[in-house]
């Protein structure tokens, strides 16, 4: 065993912004995940598809714009819209059938959806790889404790909390959010009421996969944007809303941390186990809280 | 003479001018030839496939203008998807089903070992074109398998010579955590190491294959502050190395050799965002070497598909004729001659003239050292000042090739 260099404060200081900017990431895309879980009891595998299409929408509008800097502020405007619009569809068309099945029978479903999301994605946009280019004010990096952190990065910590903040205003201060919610714990009553359930669950998956496109608009600039990033995302996703607290957006953002930072503390402390940290985490949290830190609404 | 005995004469000359012509000509078959290609066509290595696939028609296009013994080369395609029970059973159906002459293919080297396995029972000849692990044709090589592609032996010596000649002592190693991360950089410093015995190796990061954010493990190499990295990666994650290697900056503070970094799959999608300085090694570039017969081969392609050919195009096309010409040679359609007609064979390619080298039934292929840079002709990033190192230099000998089969 060999263990990384000596773990000085400098790069314990990077590391915990570089480990707090990809929760970011995950948090957006997990939010959305837990979400639709609450809501509409819908286990998504999809949802990774949807993150793919929003980083490959993305780049088309930055294409579209002639990969200018505009083109990127569009992308991450336009593409979240794109992936909404094809949720919505899906959402009208077939999920909103499908409701009252149990949910094996929703989660072969979805999982089928991801191969035909992920054909299509190589139908429309190829199999070649792609890039988005970030504006030059966050390129390069900038000099924090002595290391040296992208900019990119540095964004990612100032538009995480801010869909937060957004996400809390939504779900307790506007209506439609306080139905989401009140369908999540009780959906026949909220039917009973005289609401419109169909379109209030409607509007959740809606809300929820915009939430993976835009992290997949989000994440664009920092990969190369290629087929197979449904499967990178979907396994970490679903790790994280478990060990969260299935449904809870906020249990989504204490999962993101924690996948997050035992990340990228990981590389430092052990480089050549990284990996496992993670997912060390994952059992050591299931085994001590089986339902997940905070409250399940299962 | 009598009219009588004149038309006899001519008769009987007839007869032996056919004779001599039935039993003197090439010797003709009477069903095409059949290759069957199994490589991956969905997820991530898509793009590759694709462009071995391309590289493989083109050279059938050029070759069915004449035939092969009087019949033309066919071909049947089945999808792998990366996995090495589905590429098993897709080349057990070839075989069986299709009765396929030839097995080619495929990007994973996990696929090309499984099926090397099942064409040695099954004696059927194929030839590996894109993967690059150096068992293929070393530990696992036998009778029935080639390779035309270049492999981590290979890659890891022209890696390591390059290296050597460069003042750096205490290098970092990190990369994709499968078969052909740990090959890859264990070959490069394996070499380098017996060339230049001072290096010291500072630690190692392994993160698991398409790994999305590299930053952490770019971040905590730079806070180590090794004289020179060295990257084991491949595919999308070689753009998201670079990508983070330019966004930490570490591109330009710490010299970095990565085995493919110059290829333009990779440097084409990032384009200015691609770092300048970076040190790789490709055995095959669109723009390099400036020859008529790269420059015919790059226009042809481009003419039939839009775009330049990628290395695995450059392969497959290598593939096609090393087949139609150890046919030619083996004169029959028969798989034990076409495998002994295939062993020396020398053909002429895109880069040169290339040998199937017998010993080990590897191509003989030079590989190009270069840094990438950006250049005005281009907007994309190109590999820069190359050195050609021969393959002759680069390849483990027969000696060594015998001592790693046991024999």
């Amino acid at each position: 065993m060999e263990l990384g260099q000596s773990i000085d404060l400098a790069s314990l200081g990077s590391q915990l912004l570089v480990g707090l900017s990809r929760a970011m990431i995950l948090f957006i895309v997990c939010a959305g995940l837990s979400f639709v879980l609450g809501v509409l009891r819908v286990p998504n595998v999809a949802h990774g598809s949807l993150y793919m299409i929003g980083a490959f929408s993305a780049y088309s509008v930055f294409a579209l714009f002639g990969t200018s800097s505009t083109g990127f502020w569009l992308s991450l405007i336009l593409a979240p819209f794109v992936v909404a619009l094809v949720s919505l569809i899906a959402e009208r068309a077939l999920f909103c059938h499908l409701y009252q099945r149990e949910h094996l029978m929703l989660l072969l479903f979805t999982f089928a959806l991801m191969l035909i999301f992920g054909d299509l994605v190589k139908i429309i946009w190829g199999a070649e790889y792609r890039s988005v280019l970030a504006p030059s004010i966050l390129r390069g990096s900038i000099s924090i404790f002595g290391s040296s952190l992208p900019r990119y990065n540095l964004f990612l910590l100032i538009v995480g909390p801010l869909v937060a903040i957004g996400l809390w205003f939504f779900t307790s201060k506007t209506k439609i959010g306080k139905i989401s919610r009140a369908a999540a714990v009780d959906r026949e009553m909220v039917g009973v009421i005289g609401i419109n359930v169909s379109w209030v669950f409607a509007g959740a998956f809606v809300l929820g996969c915009f939430l993976a496109g835009f992290g997949g608009a989000l994440v664009a600039p920092t990969v190369s944007i290629s087929l197979g990033m449904d499967h990178d995302i979907i396994i970490e996703a679903f790790l994280i809303v478990t060990i969260g607290g299935l449904g809870n957006i906020w249990g989504a953002l204490v999962g993101s941390l924690i996948f997050g930072l035992t990340h990228s503390f990981g590389v430092l402390l052990w480089p050549q186990f990284a990996i496992v940290f993670p997912y060390a985490a994952v059992v050591i949290v299931l085994l001590l809280r089986p339902r997940g830190l905070l409250k399940s609404v299962w | 003479m009598k009219r009588g005995t004149i038309i006899i004469i001519v008769v009987l000359i007839a007869i032996a001018a056919a004779f001599v012509y039935y039993f003197t000509r090439p010797p003709k078959i009477v069903r095409p030839i059949k290759v069957g290609i199994i490589d991956c066509y969905s997820g991530p290595p898509a793009v590759f496939g694709k462009d071995a696939l391309n590289g493989f028609k083109l050279a059938l296009a050029e070759i069915n203008k004449e035939g092969v013994l009087g019949a033309k080369i066919e071909f049947t395609t089945r999808d792998t998807k990366f996995k090495v029970d589905i590429g098993l059973s897709m080349a057990k159906e070839l075989v069986m089903r299709e009765n396929v002459d030839v097995l080619v293919g495929t990007i994973s080297s996990g696929v090309a070992l499984a099926v090397s396995d099942y064409v040695r029972r099954e004696k059927v000849p194929f030839i590996v074109w894109i993967s690059k692990s150096e068992r293929i044709t070393g530990q696992k090589g036998h009778r029935y398998v080639f390779s035309t592609g270049e492999n981590t032996a290979l890659a890891g010596k022209a890696g390591g010579v390059a290296l050597a000649q460069k003042p750096y002592v205490k290098y970092w190693i990190a990369g994709d955590d499968y078969s052909y991360g740990h090959d890859i950089a264990h070959a490069a410093w394996r070499n380098l190491a017996k060339l230049k015995p001072g290096v010291k190796k500072m630690g190692e990061s392994w993160w698991k294959v398409g790994e999305p954010d590299l930053i952490p493990y770019l971040t905590a190499i730079q806070a180590a502050k090794p004289d020179a990295v060295i990257f084991a990666t491949g595919g999308r994650s070689m753009a998201n190395v670079l990508k983070a290697a330019k966004t930490t900056g570490m591109a330009g503070k710490i010299p970095i050799w990565i085995h493919t970094a110059t290829d333009h799959a990779v440097l084409k999608p990032l384009g200015p965002e691609a770092p300048e300085g970076v040190m790789g090694t490709m055995d095959y570039h669109f723009y390099y070497p400036d020859t008529p017969a790269n420059k015919a081969f790059v226009k042809a392609f481009q003419d039939a598909y839009g775009e330049p050919p990628g290395f695995p195009a450059f392969h497959a096309y290598m593939t096609g004729h090393f087949i139609a010409e150890a046919f030619k040679k083996a004169g029959a359609l028969d798989k034990e001659k076409f495998v002994d007609a295939l062993e020396g064979l020398k053909i002429d390619a895109p880069v040169g003239e290339v040998e199937m080298r017998a010993c080990d039934h590897q191509a003989v292929l030079p590989i190009f050292l270069g840094v990438t840079k950006k250049v005005p002709q281009y907007n994309f990033a190109i590999s820069s000042d190359i050195v050609t190192l021969s393959g002759k230099d680069v390849m483990p000998t027969c000696e060594e090739i015998k001592k790693a089969r046991g024999k």
